[in-house]
């Protein structure tokens, strides 16, 4: 849905759910993954409905993502950087006794 | 270790933030700058200088504005102040101490301390987006229409499909212009000003002639959009974004009918506010300002705050624009230097002289703009119970409604009840709207009606950090 | 001035309040609740929402027993309650555990233990010191920090989400006809023939019976109606993290993991007046002994943070006192107001509007603190 519109000048290698991906240094993961056509980053943990980025500037908080194992990342506010891992946020195991 | 201590500390790097911080070196103070975007420029300037350097040609398609912010950027380059980049502010104390750690997550090695002390702070945060809920605007493929204007100027992407903007505001009509020069196709343009706002905001025209050249400059993109061929409705309302798991389609009121276009991205947009977390948290004064309903922070001329020794500039205060942010700065980081006692007062005032003619000069089209775009109720309620206020604890307009009358009446008991405003985005994104329902139920202004207190953390950190963080 | 009659006015919105107005309209009295301008200070908000026995009453035999009373009746109190509003209440009782952090604190906790064993009339007091062991494998998805030495688990302790408490009370009260009166401040009281005439300003409510249960307010308003009930303020720091899977399942005074998958974290005490404001300090000392017991709670982002005033009688323990002066007016004051309103919307008021006193009731009177009434 987004697309760039230039070429990169330079590149690190990103991991989304399990895949390489060659991205843009400088950019933020949330736009790397959109400009890569992943517009679902979670599903939240009310009702596990699917949200995407909105603000894209910090305010929002719908740009979740777990990065390198921790949770609740601002996709929109973090750089990509070589060999960083990135999923989609799931809704936490919520057990009821 | 020793903790690190300046005269001057601001937090922002957009034209306020680096005006103040180039006014303040120009005069020794020891300046901090902590930013907690990836560089400098803030929103209006964002990514310039990567623009200037990889992207050069589209940088110079970003005209006038692009050129004199470079010049901004360099004089702050060169100003010797400590500038910091990806660093969230978490929480300020009474005493001004300031805990700040690193937007990397991974971060963990910086060697940069988490907290400092300053005698005076600045808070140079801008401005947002007046959150506009209507139904399906939790969608994916909705978006605050900055969000375009990030994603171009960031990483010089441009949307694909079909793609309609929707609003009101000058900023929609900049976006809507920005998008067509990269080539992009609009489907449609809603505009849901409505009508006979201009002949209401006519009173206030002849002032805004004063600074002719954004008047002339919304006219000129207001021709560009109508000559362009995009669909342009306009008195447009009810707007609703409709999908199974993203956007389909737009579904929208135009006099008695209710069209719908199929869309892939729908950008939305009703109005700028200021960004008041960090005044909030500091529990500053703020008053209410009723033709754009938002809150701003009570300052004087200088921008002082109701707080010892913290200051506001820039559209975090009233939003005006990045010009009069730029010299709201200056002028802000001027008194600063004076109660440091680097300057007397007569020197203040001299030095202030031209700074405040250009601001009057520059704020005169306010009132006008201000008016003519002034957001309705209806624009900011949705008429619809079942959207969603709080997008991050999924609060509807019904949940809220129904306690309000259940006797709880105030942001903070609602809270406790219905828990909005309690998630991630700490009523960033829902604390406007439920202010402005709470009034609708009481039949009395948002104003009356208050705000939710608002605590650190700003941003989140982890226990870990909280723990260690000597 | 708007008048208004009723039966009852219950003077406080908090969950003591609540309780009592919420028991006494399922008897069929006609209550009117006031309630006073919000300014964010009500302990009722800004708790762990324990359902406790373990800790309390060192001292005084009678609160412990009433403790327990309270906690036996709470899965029947919380059945009724979540049915007739709708609500859920996220009631666990799992039993309670007091982690113990090195030798000392470990010794304490097992002297400690055994004195209020010793001192329970009835002998109900089920309170016992578990090893390390035993503890992690009550929790084995979650480790323990290398300093945790064990544990005493209380069978009678559990948890509840608060704020549905206070909202699942407040709904059913007003659905039985109780009158909810917001914004009200109590300017003015008067008696005369048996009867009371409460001004606020823009109302005034005349009633058989008042009840005073106003946390930091009780002072002041107690004072009007010839009743010396001390009270001070005890500020209480919690922060709130990110939800993830849900790994601990017994509360904790100082830790516990909500419905919801957030874990609070909280257990400081400050005696602080009229100030809700967080500390630096606080919340870091909070978050370290929460990683000296479970490490893994490093990673966890602390989200919200907020503080709250406890409403806190010298002793700790409850003043229940009717006004020799004034008869039929009633000042209750308590910490543990979440634990105790099982016991406070039908004991207390079968107090209240029956005159049922319960057993022992002397030793909840204020002249313990040997305090003069006021003229």
């Amino acid at each position: 849905m987004f697309k760039k519109q230039y070429e990169s000048h330079e590149t690190v290698t990103i991991i989304f759910e399990g895949k390489s991906l060659d991205v843009e240094i400088g950019q933020t993961v949330a736009a790397a993954l959109l400009g890569d056509g992943h517009l679902i980053f979670r599903y939240t943990r009310v009702s596990g409905e699917p949200r995407a980025a909105y603000c894209f500037m910090g305010v929002c908080f719908e740009c979740l993502l777990e990065i390198n194992g921790q949770r609740n990342q601002q996709g929109c506010m973090i750089p990509v950087s070589d060999g960083m891992k990135i999923k989609r946020q799931l809704p936490p195991k919520v057990k009821i006794l | 270790m020793s903790i690190a201590e300046y005269d001057y500390t601001i937090i922002g790097a957009g034209p306020a933030g680096m005006a103040a911080a180039i006014t303040a070196r120009k005069h020794g103070l020891n300046v901090l700058v902590l930013d907690e975007q990836p560089a400098v420029g803030g929103q209006i300037f964002r990514n310039i200088e990567g623009l200037e350097k990889y992207r050069n040609s589209e940088y110079h398609k970003l005209g006038e504005e692009y050129l004199s912010g470079s010049k901004l950027v360099q004089q702050f380059r060169n100003s010797g102040v400590v500038y910091l980049n990806g660093r969230s502010v978490w929480q300020i104390d009474g005493d001004l101490g300031i805990h700040h750690v690193s937007t990397i997550p991974t971060d963990q090695k910086s060697s940069v301390p988490q907290f400092c002390k300053t005698k005076y702070l600045l808070i140079a945060v801008g401005a947002m987006e007046r959150p506009m809920p209507l139904p399906g605007w939790t969608l994916p493929g909705v978006m605050a229409c900055t969000a375009a204007d990030v994603l171009y100027k960031s990483s010089g992407m441009i949307p694909q499909g079909k793609v309609i903007l929707a609003g009101s505001g000058p900023l929609l009509l900049l976006i809507a212009c920005r998008l067509l020069d990269a080539g992009v196709k609009i489907s449609a343009f809603l505009d849901t000003t409505p009508r006979g706002a201009l002949i209401q905001a006519l009173p206030n025209l002849p002032k805004a002639l004063r600074s002719f050249g954004y008047l002339k400059k919304g006219l000129e993109m207001l021709w560009k959009l109508r000559t362009s061929g995009i669909p342009i409705y306009t008195g447009i309302q009810e707007i609703e974004a409709l999908g199974n798991s993203k956007l389909e389609k737009v579904r929208f009121k135009k006099g008695m009918k209710h069209p719908e276009v199929s869309a892939d991205l729908l950008l939305l947009h009703n109005g700028v506010v200021p960004n008041v977390q960090i005044t909030r948290q500091l529990a500053c004064d703020h008053s209410w300002y009723d033709v754009q309903r938002y809150w701003e922070p009570i300052v004087d001329d200088w921008g002082n705050t109701s707080m010892e020794r913290t200051a506001v500039a820039g559209d975090c205060g009233r939003v005006s624009g990045a010009v009069v942010s730029e010299i709201s700065g200056h002028l802000s980081a001027l008194d600063t230097v004076r109660q440091l006692g680097a300057i007397t007062l007569n020197e203040r005032d001299k030095l202030s002289r031209n700074l405040r003619q250009s601001l009057q000069s520059h704020k005169s089209a306010r009132p006008f703009l201000d008016k003519l775009f002034q957001p309705r109720q209806n624009q900011i309620v949705p008429n619809k119970e079942d959207v969603l206020v709080c997008r991050c604890e999924e609060v509807t307009v019904r949940e809220i409604r129904e306690t309000v009358r259940l006797g709880f009446q105030n942001p903070d008991r609602l809270k406790s009840m219905i828990r909005c405003g309690m998630g991630p985005c700490q009523a960033r994104m829902c604390g406007l709207s439920v202010s402005e329902i709470i009034a609708d139920e009481k039949q009395i202004s948002p104003g009356e009606v208050g705000y939710f207190k608002i605590r650190s953390p700003l941003k989140p950190i982890t226990i870990g950090q909280l723990a260690e963080n000597d | 001035m708007i008048n208004e009659n009723a039966e009852v006015v219950v003077v406080g919105g908090g969950v003591i309040g609540v309780s009592l107005a919420y028991g006494m309209v399922k008897n069929g009295a006609k209550v009117i609740l006031i309630d006073k301008v919000d300014n964010r200070l009500t302990a009722s908000r800004g708790n762990f929402g324990l359902v406790w026995v373990q800790g309390k009453g060192k001292g005084m035999p009678r609160y412990v027993e009433w403790s327990i009373e309270a906690t036996e009746k709470w899965p029947e109190f919380a059945e009724n309650l979540e049915t007739e509003s709708g609500f859920n209440l996220n009631y666990e009782k799992t039993g309670g555990l007091e982690i113990c952090l090195g030798e000392e604190e470990h010794q304490e906790r097992v002297n400690f233990i055994e004195e209020m064993s010793k001192a329970s009339s009835s002998g109900r007091y089920d309170c016992e010191m578990i090893s390390l062991k035993e503890l992690q494998s009550m929790i084995p998805e979650i480790k323990l920090g290398k300093e945790v030495t064990g544990a005493s688990f209380c069978s009678h302790d559990g948890c509840v989400n608060p704020l549905n408490l206070l909202k699942a009370m407040s709904s059913s009260f007003q659905e039985n006809g109780g009158g909810y009166r917001p914004e009200q401040f109590v300017q003015k009281i008067e008696y005369s023939s048996n009867s009371f005439k409460i001004e606020t300003g823009t109302h005034s409510f005349n009633s058989k019976k008042l009840v005073l249960a106003c946390g930091l307010m009780t002072t002041k308003l107690a004072s009007m109606v010839g009743m010396n009930v001390p009270v001070i303020a005890e500020r209480g720091q919690i922060l709130v993290t990110e939800s993830t899977s849900r790994v601990f399942n017994y509360p904790t005074a100082g830790i516990r993991q909500n419905y919801d998958g957030s874990f609070m974290l909280g257990g400081s005490h400050e005696t602080v007046v009229h100030n809700i404001e967080t500390s630096y300090e606080v919340l870091q000392n909070i978050a370290k002994r929460a990683i000296r017991i479970l490490p893994n709670l490093k990673n966890l982002q602390m989200i919200r943070s907020w503080a709250a005033l406890r409403v806190l009688t010298p002793d700790k323990m409850p003043v229940y006192l009717e006004s020799d002066q004034y008869p039929g007016a009633y000042a209750i004051t308590s910490h543990s107001g979440v634990s105790l309103a099982s016991i406070h919307s039908s004991n207390l008021v079968d107090w209240i509007l029956e005159e049922k006193i319960p057993l022992g009731f002397s030793s909840f009177h204020p002249q313990r603190f040997n305090v003069q009434e006021a003229i």
